[in-house]
């Protein structure tokens, strides 16, 4: 009887021991909070732009040492920021240390945009399954198609042979081979015809999906600039020319106001990082790090503006080559001015009395201190701090980064008509005086490829770095061989990132 | 609720009682003195009938029968077994157990006998625990447990790290810690704990002892009993307390300004120079050295405080026939050494309660509640000291449009950084109100007295985590300012529910002894956050920090996340031994988790062990008192591993177009699937007690794999990584404890340890891969097969350049441009140029070898006791000094000033002020990697106790008086002020100060 009680009560307890298998179920539960990619809804047409939104997304996030690091080596800027980030500076001068970190940053960073530009793309393709509007899809995927090429552009143009993925996953770059740079500029050129006929024939700044989107005009700039890349003058006269018979672009009249607030979404933009503070003193803000190229010292008309860091100093060079040439207009605009630097130019016999207009203070009224890490800065990449958003003080919020403007288009189109092309749609004169006017000099007539060449100088420095690209294209070394550095052709391209060559078997052995 | 429900059913069920009316069995229990022993169990063999003697030693047993055997069982007395026969009194004394082969000891979901153990589990007790001065209890293993590594967390109410043979789980993601057990309840972190509050801590070293415990104990597990009451126990009530004051040791010495002045100008950096000038310039020439500003400002100095510790436990412990319970409060208090708003509260309450409502039923309930305020550190200040100039003062009355306080702006002198620490200090504040509660309930059946119960166990552990940090406005300069006032604030809540039932069935057939267990746990975790920012509220007051008072509130900042994850598990257990001779030992856990694409996991163990001191050969040797050979292989897992993803993810991202923020998507399409943690280990071991219990010893070695290890693996060209079950990583080591106590006469005992462990950590396998990279990119860290998890890779220094004669014959510097005073690398490879082929691993930051020794004396009414530690074999990379490659703008150590080389023979070690500048030639080397071995005192107690005694006619309570200084020395090379870096990667790590208090402790 005992024994019996005990074996009863001994299954029961059992029983609750094995009972509790009935919570099991709650294993298969789904984790918290995630949106897996498999639940998302691709019947909902309406939403096939959230891809193309977060690519663009990508593409204005970007990390501030990319656009210096792409641009430092020309002669007409300086490392500037003395005493930090000394292999910044030694970049500047053509020595090269793999193991420096913005190299890594940088080719990680455009990167990782480049493989976003994938998966969007496979997402679009996703929604275009399910939806009516096909090509509305195709658009997306070709404006996709045509920031992959602005990066991939940048990346060829610093590193020269490149990785051109074949889809988002990053892991299969560890048994794919290097693409040259001269077949990477014939993809993106390729690439840009894909996608020229499905983007919508206006300006940027006449979207009103995307505003400030890329366009038809877009791809054809970014194929001229490919072209130009491998010396393909005659494409790069029919891409500008297509531009500029059909885009309805102008040059924005104030060169100064170009580089601030009213130069956001200007008809002189092809292409543009976009930022704002959405007008509101604090709070949500988007932003470039414009304080890296601002001065390290000053004395703002709004007390309390924040100023720059001391890197982008307009070299010597660069100031003296535009007051040989008179210029004031784009003079005043790209540099910043300290007493420092005005007195570094004096000391020189032959610019012993400088224009009267040269001072120390902008004509938004900010006065630019003497600092020890650069005797000047840059001017377009300043904003005025009168232009701030009251309660902001950052250093440039709101501004708005341009990529590629029409004036480079124009003298790009110069550049290849004079290098041998041909075009009925505008002479090379027309084209650098267009350019030439609005920085208030007097027209040219026969210009040469070298006066196109200075034209280009004086236009785009500081900007990405063209004039580094162009004299090394052109071969012309003892250019950039300025002010003790030497230039020779095998320091054309940086070395891959030490971090990336422990990783990618293809760049093992190729530094 | 069905279950809740059956459980009621059968709880009624076995409530039926037995009952025989039989004759009343009393006596008095007393040890060899005489003196009577209070809270013996004394219980009829057989059954669950006994009773426990009272404060007199007297105990009565009714229902007692001629033939029944009587047990007298007391911890640290032999147990002795008589036959009643015709007897009504029985009066005993018992004898003292020196060898405590009776010792019991919690293994997981129950008691085992010591001497029958076949794993490898010390255990601390209470008076141990004590003597370290600590909020967290942990700290107080430092050095007590062989193969346990405990790295110090100096900032208040911060958990040390906690490593139990070694590393086996990539670190780096809270994923390394152990499991604590706290009275039957899973916790990752026992910061809420008052160590008074502890009876024991109980280490389950090998896979054997944890594996009871399946996919959470790979990393160790950690058993930890709160303090209970005894049954026939008067109510004592225990105060014990401290006081003292911690003062920062052995402090970094940085280069004075004199030292400064001369880097920088050696620099060769024209803006550099300009800098000291603009000092001098603004704040005089020194009048000592007139190249020199007439500022000296020591940081480390000016950012310390002395700062105060204390703690006070009231408790009542007690019970009588049927009930038993402890209860207590403690407070405890410390501030940080930082001089900031940084201190740690806490407030405890807990209760726990035994009830034997019948012969068969018991029910008991345990509630600890803990309430703290943590106001955390800045920790990037102490980075911010290191890099601060000492040409800086730390107010300067110049800066007029500085508010609210005119702090100095290194900004003003050139600098790019305001550098002055002070900002971050006083306008900044990281208060965290943490409240952690357990409580269980419990309900017990003896099924078959003495051999077969029940207990189902309902756990509750709640964790609130209410985070404010503040950020205050201030004004220092354009670029040193902070415009908004914000506030951001964070709720978090944890709720983990656990319900055990466990079937246990003891019983002797023969000489055959065994003990089953078998049980079931339900898990459910669950984690709820929410999380907003204000910007601008009136900052006046604290009331008013609130997003409510503030004028925006970001949209980008609001952010929530949840949890839930369950777990089912089924376990059992066998322990089983002839004689006490042969022991066999056995677990299984079948672990089912929510977490992976894996549900179910199964971790066996088996073990084994002969008592060769119970054999006949050794009967007669009279100095081995016991000794035991085990062995045991175990297999566990470690699901603290994140949950993979399983699948490509979708992220919503915002931008402004057109000046609208609007939103996107990204879809990740790096992913993996990721699994729990495996890790195997073999441990062999002996146990001894020698010479009549005076020597006791312990031995240990073990093999512990770690089989799919999850590591970080980079991804390439896009940065960051993704987790995956990649490698194989062995720990194996060799431990031994060594005790030695001893009578030299009534007044005088001592006692002298001493415990040493070895550890190996070696990446055996990376399913093809030859190596992985972690740390940064240029201070490189390497897992290769064959080496140390995440070892320093860089090159090797031969030294300095001396002079040109060397760099005109050294083609390496004439192709790099180098001059004298730049650092020499080694050509490992002998191809004739120093590049990334010529990278080695220079070192781990795993100890190899670490030792401690103790030493305890008693004389009369005075305790006198001593610990020291150490450990060797470990590196540091010191970061701090890395910093330097990328900008010259901060201070350097003294050491690296002093020694530079600043011309032939000046150093073969540190390079010239300007080799330190270039970036491009300081690449990672043993240069930056230190030694990181040290040893410490790390504790010495002196107490007089006061014994009963009266004075002047009034009663004195037992009273015992400390006097501790914990930690008051440590010796070591390192160039940092603190040797314990967690992960051997020294940015800025909280100094680790000693600690002086007077202490108390009365028993009423």
């Amino acid at each position: 009887m005992k024994k019996l009680k005990y074996s009863i009560q001994l299954i029961l307890y059992i029983a609750v021991i094995m009972f509790a298998t009935s919570c099991e179920d709650n294993l298969n539960d789904p984790a918290e909070n995630k949106s897996f990619t498999e639940g998302t809804d691709y019947t909902i047409s309406e939403d096939m732009d959230l891809p193309l939104l977060g690519l663009y997304a990508g593409f204005n996030d970007k990390g501030w040492p990319n656009n210096p690091l792409m641009a430092v080596r020309g002669d007409d800027v300086n490392a500037g920021g003395l005493g930090d980030q000394q292999d910044f500076a030694e970049t500047d001068k053509f020595n090269y240390n793999k193991d420096f970190w913005m190299y890594n940053a940088v080719w990680e960073d455009e990167y990782a945009d480049v493989f976003t530009s994938y998966s969007a793309i496979e997402q679009i393709q996703l929604y275009q399954e399910f939806t009516s509007n096909k090509a509305l899809g195709d658009q997306y995927i070709a404006e996709a198609k045509t920031i992959r090429a602005w990066l991939l552009f940048n990346l060829s143009r610093v590193w020269g042979g490149i990785f051109i993925p074949e889809n988002s996953d990053p892991s299969n770059l560890l048994v794919a081979s290097l693409t040259s740079k001269a077949d990477v500029m014939q993809f993106i050129s390729d690439q840009m015809d894909e996608a020229i006929p499905l983007l919508p024939d206006m300006r940027p700044n006449e979207r009103t999906d995307i505003p400030g989107g890329v366009t038809k005009y877009t791809a054809l700039a970014i194929k001229a600039l490919a072209n130009l890349e491998m010396e393909n003058y005659q494409k790069v006269a029919d891409a500008t020319s297509q531009i500029i018979s059909n885009g309805g672009f102008s040059l924005e009249p104030d060169f100064y106001e170009l580089f601030k607030i009213g130069g956001k979404l200007n008809s002189e933009n092809l292409l543009e990082m976009q930022y704002s503070d959405f007008g509101m003193g604090a709070g949500d803000n988007k932003s470039y790090l414009f304080a890296f190229f601002g001065p390290q010292g000053w004395t703002p008309k709004v007390t309390g503006a924040g100023d720059g860091w001391g890197f982008w100093e307009p070299s010597m060079k660069y100031i003296k080559f535009m007051l040989d040439r008179n210029e004031t207009v784009r003079l005043e605009t790209s540099v910043l001015f300290t007493d420092r630097g005005i007195a570094e130019i004096e000391k020189d016999p032959n610019y012993a009395t400088l224009p009267s207009w040269i001072s120390n203070t902008t004509r938004s009224g900010d006065q630019i201190n003497d600092y020890a890490r650069a005797m000047f800065a840059s001017g377009k990449h300043y904003l005025p701090s009168d232009e701030l958003t009251p309660g902001r003080t950052d250093y440039g919020t709101n501004k708005n980064f341009t990529c590629i403007r029409y004036a480079e288009i124009l003298l790009m189109h110069a550049e290849a008509l004079t290098q041998g092309a041909s075009s009925s749609v505008m002479s090379a004169d027309d084209a650098v005086n267009e350019v030439r006017a609005r920085a208030g000099l007097a027209p040219l007539t026969g210009v040469t490829n070298e006066q196109v060449m200075d034209e280009k100088f004086a236009e785009l420095a500081m900007e990405w770095g063209t004039r580094f690209y162009d004299m090394v294209r052109l071969g012309k070394y003892d250019e950039l061989s300025y002010e003790g550095r030497t230039f020779s052709a095998d320091l054309t391209y940086l070395p891959y990132p030490q971090n990336q060559v422990d990783l990618l078997p293809a760049l093992q052995g190729n530094n | 609720m069905r279950l809740l429900f059956t459980n009621l059913i059968l709880l009624l069920f076995s409530l039926s009682v037995f009952a025989q009316n039989k004759s009343v069995l009393t006596g008095t229990v007393t040890d060899p003195t005489g003196a009577p022993l209070t809270g013996v169990t004394v219980f009829i063999k057989g059954t669950t009938s006994g009773t426990i003697t009272d404060i007199k030693g007297i105990y009565s047993l009714n229902n007692v029968s001629t033939e029944n055997v009587v047990v007298y069982s007391f911890m640290g007395y032999i147990t002795q077994e008589l036959q009643i026969n015709d007897q009504k009194i029985i009066n005993i004394q018992l004898e003292e157990d020196n060898l405590n082969l009776d010792e019991v000891v919690v293994v997981g979901y129950g008691k085992l006998h010591v001497k029958d153990l076949t794993s490898s589990i010390t255990t601390v007790k209470s008076e141990d625990l004590l003597k370290t001065p600590s909020g967290q209890a942990m700290q107080a293993l430092q050095g007590k447990v062989a193969g346990l590594q405990v790295v110090s967390a100096g900032a208040p109410g911060e958990s040390p790290t906690i490593r139990i043979r070694g590393i086996g789980s990539y670190p780096g993601r809270g994923n390394e810690n152990p499991l604590y057990v706290v009275d039957g309840v899973f916790f990752d972190n026992i910061d809420f704990l008052n160590t008074a509050d502890i009876a024991t801590i109980s280490v389950l070293k090998d896979a054997s002892a944890a594996a009871i415990y399946g996919v959470r104990a790979a990393n160790g597990v950690v058993l930890i009993e709160t303090k209970s009451g005894k049954p026939n126990q008067k109510a004592q009530i225990t105060y014990d307390g401290y006081y003292g004051y911690q003062v920062a040791q052995n402090v970094l010495k940085m280069a004075n300004a004199e030292q400064y002045t001369t880097m920088a100008l050696e620099s060769g950096s024209a803006a550099d120079a300009s800098f000291i000038l603009n000092a001098m310039q603004r704040y005089g020439r020194s009048r000592v050295n007139p190249n020199v500003p007439n500022v000296n400002t020591d940081w480390y100095d000016e950012i310390m405080r002395p700062a105060s510790i204390q703690n006070h436990s009231l408790s009542v412990s007690g019970g009588n026939d049927n009930t038993s319970y402890s209860l207590g409060t403690s407070y405890f208090a410390q501030e940080g050494i930082l001089d900031m708003k940084n201190e740690y509260e806490r407030f405890n309450l807990r209760s726990k309660i035994d009830y034997k409502a019948s012969n068969k039923v018991t029910v008991g309930g345990n509630m600890i509640f803990s309430n703290a305020t943590k106001y955390a550190p800045e920790s990037g200040a102490w980075n911010q000291a290191y890099f601060a100039v000492p040409i800086l003062p730390i107010y300067d009355d110049l800066n007029v449009n500085a508010t609210p306080t005119n702090y100095a702006n290194a900004q003003d002198l050139g600098y790019r950084g305001g550098q002055n620490p002070f900002p971050t200090l006083k306008f900044n504040e990281n208060k965290q109100k943490i409240r952690k509660l357990l409580a269980n309930f419990y309900v017990k059946l003896d099924l078959i007295p003495q051999k077969l119960s029940f207990k189902t166990t309902y756990n509750h552990n709640f964790t609130s985590i209410d985070q404010r940090n503040v950020r205050l406005p201030y004004f220092i300069g354009n670029d040193f300012q902070r415009v908004d006032a914000s506030v951001v604030k964070r709720a978090e809540t944890y709720s983990n529910q656990t319900w055990d039932n466990i079937l246990t069935y003891t019983d002797s057939f023969g000489d055959h002894n065994v003990v089953i267990m078998a049980g079931s746990s339900y898990r459910d975790q669950a984690f709820n956050m929410l999380t907003a920012t204000g910007l601008n509220f009136p900052t006046d007051q604290e009331q008013t920090y609130y997003i409510e008072q503030s004028e925006t509130v970001p949209s980008e900042d609001v952010h929530d996340d949840g949890l839930r994850q369950y777990g089912m598990s089924y376990f059992g257990r066998v322990s089983y031994n002839y004689k006490s001779k042969y022991l066999l030992y056995g677990t299984m856990r079948a672990d089912g988790s929510s977490k992976y694409q894996q549900k179910w996991g199964y971790f066996p163990t088996v073990g084994a062990g002969w008592v060769i001191s119970e054999e006949n050969f050794l009967k007669d040797v009279n100095i081995i008192d016991f000794l035991k050979l085990r062995a045991s292989w175990g297999r566990l897992g470690n699901d603290k591993i994140q949950a993979s993803d399983g699948a490509i993810t979708t992220q919503v991202v915002t931008t402004a177009i057109n000046d609208v923020l609007v939103s996107g998507t990204t879809t990740s399409s790096t992913f993996s699937s990721l699994k729990w943690e495996v890790t195997e280990e073999t441990n062999v071991g002996l146990t001894a007690k020698l010479l009549n219990g005076r020597l006791s010893l312990d031995a240990d070695y073990f093999l512990r794999d770690t089989k799919n290890a999850a590591i970080n693996v980079s991804i390439p060209s896009v940065g960051g990584s993704v987790l995956k079950n990649v490698g194989v990583i062995r720990n194996s080591g060799f431990e031994l404890a060594l005790n030695w106590n001893d009578n030299i006469s009534k007044d005088f005992s001592y006692s002298i340890g001493a415990n040493i462990s070895t550890l190996k950590n070696e990446v055996r396998n990376l399913f093809g891969q030859p190596h992985i990279d972690g740390g940064q990119a240029e201070f490189r860290q390497r897992s290769i097969v064959g080496e140390p998890l995440l070892a320093f890779y860089g090159r090797e220094v031969v030294g300095v350049y001396q002079n040109d004669a060397e760099i005109q014959a050294d083609p390496v510097a004439l192709e790099n441009g180098l001059v004298p005073g730049d650092l020499k690398y080694k050509d490992q490879n002998n191809d004739g140029k120093v590049d990334d082929d010529d990278r080695v691993v220079l070192g781990s930051y795993f100890p190899t070898f670490m030792y401690a020794f103790n030493l305890g004396l008693t004389y009369k009414n005075w305790e006198f006791s001593a610990n020291m530690l150490g450990q060797t074999g470990n590196k540091i990379l010191n970061r701090k000094r890395g910093e330097l490659i990328w900008t010259n703008d901060g201070n350097l150590d003294a050491d690296l000033a002093t020694n530079r080389w600043h011309g032939e023979g000046t150093s073969n070690k540190y390079p010239s002020s300007a080799g330190l500048r270039k970036g491009w030639n300081q690449k990672m080397s043993d240069y930056f990697v230190e030694d990181g071995s040290f040893f410490r005192i790390q504790n010495i107690q002196l107490a007089y106790n006061i014994r009963k005694k009266e004075w002047f006619g009034f009663p004195i309570p037992e009273t015992r008086i400390s006097l501790t200084a914990d930690r008051p020395l440590t010796v070591f090379k390192y160039n940092g002020f603190n040797p314990e870096v967690a992960n051997g990667v020294d940015t800025q790590t909280y100094p680790i100060p000693a600690v002086y208090t007077i202490g108390l402790n009365v028993k009423f």
